[in-house]
């Protein structure tokens, strides 16, 4: 189903690359999601987010699903959960997004080494989550000291240059708001593009699901910088600076479907 | 006596450290490192520059300029030759490679890939300016040093942190100067 559906992909790309320069990159995202909808017949995002409830509702080593978890409104609630999120947890002593918890979950509840937890499921897991947040508000707080600590880190890497090409994600993301290097302009992700809310999402172009922690991993990737790590701390904490300044904007679809 | 300069000499290099302004505290450097190795060490090693531009959020106050403007122009090395505009097919490939300069990415006029708009148009470039020595010296400088024209640009410095050789960035010189070169010869894609 997936390579079907990437073969499909492949053929449509010749058009989008035709058509390139001259079309609103956003439109043309919803004009895919509905040819791709319309001759397939369901979306990726559908698919994997189906994949990820399977994940949810399997049974870790101790025997336990992820609905013995606690993703922040309290155990086994989903609805509006990944809208909150990255929050400090009491019973980790630290800041987590959906990815990380989802580890957590997976690790310290359902009893899973940390070598046997695949990338890929928790992507498809944090789809499933995801989805049940749609139509909701980000509600992102800074209540306790790790949180604001983290925030204050987010924000000096968001503004930092760094590395052999000088690079810095405000260089871009906010002196050339609109202006394009590449295929997309650079979308304002502090202010009304709200890409907070864009994440996690399926990628069309490039058949690729993708949580903001690949999204950010590729924005420093592109520019030859070093990536942080995985479920790192400077994830994190661009990640809480992201979110808390898109705080109030409403997810229009989790996950999304970008290009 | 030499135990005595060594620590003499250990104090000061602290001191140095410790004056010279810091972007990220050590509270955050410890933070970072959790990124892992390489990604921690350009944080670790960010230059004074670098963090000053970051201190300011690109925006240098005025009594720093002079200072900073100096110092960037003093990085600026000429290739050995003494030639600033070297070969300009050379230097087609190295603007044009999204791997190595990256120039089309964010400057509209290449005959080969769509340009962007970060930058200034730099549509047949020679055709508009000449190739006197001050238009050579001036492409070649700002090219090696960015920052000694526009202090924190987006731009890349790419003689100042070594993504370029002198030579090469001549080599771009004359892609963009060369009457003969493709840059001045075909159209710029996307042009009508």
């Amino acid at each position: 189903m997936r390579k079907a559906v990437g073969l499909f992909l492949a053929t449509l790309l010749v058009g989008v690359a035709l058509a390139q320069g001259q079309v609103d990159p956003r439109e043309e995202a919803k004009r895919q999601k509905q040819l791709l909808l319309e001759t397939a017949g369901i979306l990726p995002t559908e698919l994997i987010v189906a994949q990820g409830e399977e994940l949810f509702n399997r049974k870790g080593p101790s025997g336990k699903t992820m609905a013995e978890c606690d993703f922040g409104l309290g155990k086994g609630v989903l609805e509006g959960a990944a809208a909150r999120l990255p929050r400090y947890f009491l019973d980790t002593n630290r800041v987590e997004d959906l990815d990380s918890r989802i580890v957590t979950c997976m690790t310290r509840v359902q009893g899973f080494k940390p070598e046997q937890v695949k990338r890929s499921e928790v992507v498809a897991i944090a789809f499933y989550i995801a989805s049940k947040s749609t139509g909701h508000r980000i509600q992102v707080r800074l209540l306790f000291p790790e949180e604001r600590e983290l925030y204050a880190l987010g924000e000096k890497l968001f503004y930092a240059r760094s590395g052999a090409r000088d690079v810095g994600c405000a260089t871009c993301h906010v002196t050339y708001v609109g202006r394009r290097a590449g295929v997309l302009p650079y979308a304002d992700v502090l202010g009304k593009d709200k890409s907070w809310t864009h994440w996690p999402a399926y990628r069309y172009s490039n058949d690729q699901t993708w949580t903001m922690q690949d999204r950010i991993r590729a924005c420093y990737g592109n520019i030859a910088h070093p990536q942080p790590a995985l479920y790192s701390q400077p994830i994190l904490a661009l990640e809480l600076f992201l979110a808390y300044n898109n705080n109030g904007a409403v997810v229009e679809e989790w996950p999304a479907f970008v290009r | 006596m030499r135990k005595v300069l060594v620590a003499l000499f250990a104090l000061a290099l602290a001191l140095a450290f410790a004056l010279a302004q810091r972007y990220l505290t050590e509270e955050e450097l410890k933070r970072i490192q959790a990124g892992g190795k390489a990604y921690a060490e350009v944080f670790v090693n960010q230059r004074p520059d670098q963090a000053l531009c970051s201190i300011h959020r690109n925006r240098l106050p005025a009594d720093l300029l002079p200072k900073f403007l100096e110092e960037q122009r003093a990085l600026i090395k000429y290739p050995a030759s003494g030639k600033l505009m070297g070969d300009w097919r050379k230097g087609g490939a190295i603007f044009n490679n999204l791997q190595k300069a990256n120039c089309f990415s964010c400057h509209y006029g290449s005959p080969e890939h769509l340009g962007g708009d970060v930058g200034p148009s730099l549509e047949k470039y020679g055709r508009n300016r000449g190739q006197s020595e001050a238009v050579q010296r001036y492409t070649y400088e700002v090219i090696y040093n960015a920052w000694a024209f526009f202090p924190c640009t987006v731009m890349y410095r790419f003689g100042a942190q070594g993504l370029l050789t002198p030579e090469e960035i001549a080599d771009v010189v004359a892609y963009l100067l060369d009457p003969e070169s493709d840059f001045n010869t075909k159209p710029a894609v996307g042009s009508r």
